[in-house]
């Protein structure tokens, strides 16, 4: 009889980081790690599965096709979480609920999404980002953009934009018009899919003067610097979206004092979830790189919800894609830093563990052999191995 | 040459029938670069003065050229962009390359109702198109995947029916076929990739406002 074959697959959607990319992974892990305490954030870290309720309370039941789910012993449905913001608004609503506000919390963890794979999209990856709960105020929104910022450039990115936008002006424009709610939702549905035909033949059909019609046509193209705003001030008649500019300047003014400003860029036709966001909202993208670095935003109503109404703000970043960029960037694939090979004769055995030692206390990366060896075998693993520098112990 | 360059502005045109009419376009609104044919067999052609540069590739595959951000911007038949389900902006309807999508079956042998096709084949270039086609009427079909002729498909008893578009229906009576449901109008549109059009905002924007001129002239016409 034939021996089975082993199934060495791994299932659809998921990767292996070898050395390489693990090892740079770590780096930008430990980085934001390192930038999200000195920021005064907390790590939480929640379970991998939740119950499905809980992932899909508060959002559309659009994103039940997009979980993984499996039932636990009671037959209840589990899935595994596809973001980290919805567990920590659970954790706000239970845990954490009697901590003083405002809440900061922060967390690097891997979350998990059926999708149509492709560089820099996987069914599970890996995310690190914060939640800002408990302020409604622009300097919460500001903290997290300016903190946004700075994770991207310790990450070690230098060329990235910060597109910022607010839901509450296109909703205005929405409401000073009185579109229907189906004609809202169908333009809405059109911002969404990014789609400014369906936007331009929706808007021809609106019985509404000319200039009404054009300002709805130029909703996905208000992009520029800060003399943005004041054209869109312009535009805006309705209290509601002037009140959502007056939010991004006051916010623009706060990320000037944090010397970021030069990195943002107002686009007001930028399109997230737009039931979901409800203030400020922006995504990072960088050169070269086809989708968003990170996004996030304002989020008054989730935490109502989980029965804890409370403001927040927040973003995510995704590290594959921050390794991505930075792999653009360096123009060449991932090292692992390697410094010493340390090969030694017969009997250096123990002066080659002190050697070792004291060039680790230097910040070495440093491989001992395990055996004795001649100089020429050193050196032959010292190159397959890929180690910058030999250190023989003759 | 590096294809990242960042001061380029890439554009994705479809081999075929879209393929001259796009570049006339192009070329109206002032952007050409010297070689640029279907047939040419240089792949990616530069214009250094203007930091435009074409890339031509086969119809299917320009929605995953802008999406990955390989192109910035394409063009591409409507067909074929709802088809690939690609995350992309949709920034302009060109008006040419206008065509519908159909069902169509066998004169011979036709039903009574749409409804009585359930669970039959389609054979089909647009698998997706169509399954959110029958899907509305609750309708499970087996889908053929074809990539040309489809037409051939009840012909040799591969299929009930067809799923295709139509310019001018000569090719559906040539071949004893007759629509019997409409399911979607398609013409050219102008596509971006979704981050292009935030960094090289500008230059896309007035490319778009250029563009819009010139059909609009070519309307009055």
């Amino acid at each position: 009889m034939e021996k089975e074959k082993l199934v060495l697959e791994i299932p659809y959607g998921t990767r292996d980081f070898l050395f390489a990319e693990a090892s740079c992974k770590r780096d930008i892990e430990t980085k934001l790690a390192g930038t999200f305490r000195q920021w005064g954030y907390d790590e939480v870290v929640t379970p991998t599965i939740e119950y499905l309720d809980n992932l899909t309370l508060g959002s559309s039941r659009s994103l039940e096709p997009q979980l993984l789910k499996l039932f636990d012993q009671s037959n209840r449905t589990l899935a595994l979480r596809h973001e980290m913001t919805t567990p920590i608004a659970r954790l706000a609503a239970s845990r954490l609920k009697d901590e003083p506000l405002p809440l900061k919390v922060s967390y690097i963890s891997n979350v998990f999404r059926r999708e149509q794979t492709q560089m820099g999209r996987q069914c599970e990856f890996y995310q690190a980002g914060v939640e800002l709960m408990g302020s409604a105020s622009a300097a919460a929104d500001a903290e997290v953009i300016a903190l946004a910022v700075t994770c991207l450039r310790e990450a070690g990115l230098e060329d990235f934009t910060i597109c910022l936008g607010q839901a509450e002006f296109v909703n205005g424009i929405m409401a000073q018009y009185n579109l229907s709610a189906d004609t809202q939702a169908e333009l809405q549905e059109a911002l969404e899919q990014r789609n400014l035909v369906a936007i331009d033949a929706l808007v021809d059909q609106l019985d509404l003067p000319n200039n009404s019609k054009e300002v709805l046509r130029q909703l996905p193209l208000l992009n520029g610097g800060e003399e943005l705003l004041q054209r869109a001030y312009d535009m805006a008649l309705s209290e509601q979206s002037r009140r959502a500019l007056d939010n991004l300047s006051e916010i623009y003014r706060l990320l000037r004092s944090y010397g970021v400003a030069q990195y943002v860029r107002f686009d007001l036709g930028i399109i997230r979830d737009l039931s979901y966001y409800t203030g400020m909202i922006f995504e990072g993208y960088t050169a070269g790189l086809g989708f968003p670095l990170c996004g996030g935003g304002r989020y008054d109503h989730l935490l109502a919800d989980f029965g804890n109404a409370c403001p927040a703000t927040g973003f995510a970043l995704g590290i594959e894609r921050v390794m991505l960029a930075l792999q653009q960037k360096a123009a060449r694939p991932l090292a692992a830093r390697k410094d010493v090979y340390l090969g030694y004769a017969a009997g250096k055995a123990s002066e080659a563990i002190a050697k070792a030692a004291e060039l680790r206390q230097a910040g070495k990366v440093v491989e001992v052999a395990l055996r004795p060896e001649t100089q020429a075998e050193a050196k032959e693993v010292q190159k397959a191995k890929a180690y910058r520098e030999l250190v023989y112990l003759a | 040459m590096q294809l990242a360059d960042q001061d380029y502005l890439t554009v994705a045109l479809p081999k075929g029938k879209l393929f001259g009419l796009s570049a006339d376009l192009f070329a109206k609104i002032g952007y050409t670069a010297e070689g640029l044919s279907d047939k040419s067999r240089k792949l990616v052609i530069s214009n250094d003065e203007k930091k435009i540069r074409f890339i031509v590739s086969k119809t299917a595959d320009v929605p995953t050229y802008v999406e990955y951000g390989a192109a910035d911007i394409g063009i591409i038949g409507k067909d074929v962009l709802v088809e690939s389900q690609k995350d992309v902006y949709e920034l302009l309807d060109l008006g040419f390359g206008k065509c519908h999508v159909m069902m169509a079956v066998p004169k011979a042998a036709k039903r009574e109702k749409l409804a009585d096709y359930a669970h039959t084949r389609v054979a089909t270039k647009f698998p997706h198109i169509a399954a959110q086609f029958f899907s509305q009427y609750g309708m499970q079909m087996e889908y053929i995947k074809l990539n040309g002729s489809i037409e051939l498909g009840p012909i040799v008893g591969l299929s009930e029916s067809i799923v295709d578009i139509v310019e001018t229906g000569t090719t559906l009576k040539e071949n004893n076929l007759e629509e019997i449901a409409y399911i979607m109008d398609a013409t050219a549109r102008l596509i971006a990739n979704r981050v292009s059009f935030k960094l090289k905002f500008d230059r896309i924007n007035t490319m778009v406002q250029d563009l819009r001129q010139v059909l609009a002239a070519q309307a009055k016409a």
